[in-house]
């Protein structure tokens, strides 16, 4: 035990900054754009409180599931099982369960929002919460998973691990998409 | 004779492929594993909205803090999660088996991802100020909105380093796999103590 303590370590304090910075980078440029297109309606946004408690659930349900799909994509094809796009079980029932998910808990954030903003007294009716959430929801994840699936097949094909590409880029494509189609659900509803 | 066996096993194998993959990828299973995390999950996503929610003063007062808002928690999420898988490859390696503050392997890993943050709220508070700029906006300053930054990424770092570590070590002691359920239940808390960090360190930065 004393003699692997003096050993190199398996992991350096380098070799953790080297691989994850710049990730990192590229998903902080993307954070700042979903911030300023945040900030172009900071007015409005702070008059509707509601709206303010949906944003962060929201637009995780795409990373979170986008995420998952990337994850099973990835290791089939590491099982060698992902050889055909069209007609593959692992792609097809993949992208149905996260859909589903994805639908599932968007109608559960609808209620939960609604029971969070009426119990702090800037309640918003519950109709329009569900049309918000499920009109983002529909936009999020038909971008999300096109993007998940592309980037999957991409990186296979050229042979780089998809576990390394996918996942922290779909998370941040996710609160770009996700912030952007609750913008084309408040302008549809004409509450913006 | 070689060949017809060497047909029973493709016939075999075929079949055992085609049992796997109904089980492995049926559209049920995989919602029944997904959606309990999920649900969870979009739990901590409201409670962090709550206390976005109840920052309007701040928001109206720190012009700026609303486009770095994203990043901080993004960066959160992404920081901690890769610790927690981290430290789950670690502890089934046997490199970690304590909370052994002389353990190289603990140390570095925590270390790392916290140089991480600090360098990447750098990077985030003087691009978030720039970028509002350029596009027109108001922004309170490129020092306060870079303290904000890495005040709460710094302080947000520290507490899920904790978490994580336990969460790992408690976890598989009590016989859980850690991989399972570390990243998962940082991603859950990580939203809340980044939003709840952001929060205050913008508190700490108005006073002064």
């Amino acid at each position: 035990m004393r003699k692997t303590g003096r050993q190199t370590p398996y992991y350096t304090i380098n070799g953790i900054i080297q691989r994850g910075l710049p990730v990192l980078i590229v998903t902080c440029v993307m954070g700042i754009v979903v911030g300023q297109i945040l900030n172009s309606r900071e007015k409005s946004l702070i008059s509707m409180p509601a709206i303010l408690i949906l944003i962060p659930s929201l637009i995780k349900i795409g990373g979170d599931t986008g995420s998952m799909l990337g994850a099973r994509l990835s290791s089939a094809f590491h099982m060698g099982l992902g050889d055909n796009i069209r007609s593959n079980p692992v792609v097809h029932n993949s992208v149905i369960a996260a859909a589903i998910v994805g639908f599932v808990s968007s109608i559960s954030v609808s209620i939960l929002v609604f029971m969070a903003s009426s119990f702090l007294g800037f309640g918003m009716p519950y109709l329009t919460l569900l049309k918000i959430s499920l009109i983002a929801v529909i936009i999020e994840l038909a971008v999300v998973y096109s993007a998940t699936v592309a980037i999957a097949f991409i990186s296979h094909r050229f042979g780089i691990d998809p576990d390394d590409t996918v996942i922290p880029f779909i998370a941040s494509l996710g609160d770009l998409v996700g912030v952007t189609g609750i913008f084309v659900a408040l302008y549809l509803l004409n509450i913006l | 004779m070689p060949s017809e066996s060497h047909r029973d096993e493709d016939i075999f194998e075929s079949q055992y492929i085609d049992k796997y993959l109904s089980e492995y990828a049926s559209v049920s299973s995989i919602v029944r594993e997904a959606l309990p995390f999920e649900l969870i999950a979009t739990v901590g996503g409201v409670v962090a909205g709550i206390i976005l929610s109840g920052m309007t003063d701040e928001l109206g007062m720190i012009p700026g803090l609303l486009v770095i808002y994203p990043g901080v928690l993004g960066l959160r999420g992404n920081i901690s999660s890769t610790l927690g898988s981290r430290l789950g490859s670690a502890i089934h390696l046997g490199l970690i088996t304590d909370l052994d503050r002389h353990n190289p392997e603990l140390m570095n890993n925590i270390s790392g991802s916290l140089i991480l943050s600090v360098i990447t709220a750098f990077i985030l508070g003087i691009l978030g100020h720039f970028a509002t700029l350029a596009l027109g906006f108001e922004s309170v300053g490129v020092f306060k909105l870079t303290l904000i930054c890495v005040i709460s990424a710094f302080t947000s770092g520290l507490i899920l380093s904790f978490v994580a570590t336990l969460l790992a070590i408690g976890m598989f002691r009590f016989g859980f796999d850690p991989d399972n359920v570390v990243t998962p239940s940082i991603a859950t808390i990580g939203d809340i103590v980044s939003m709840l960090m952001l929060f205050l360190s913008a508190k700490l930065v108005v006073m002064f």
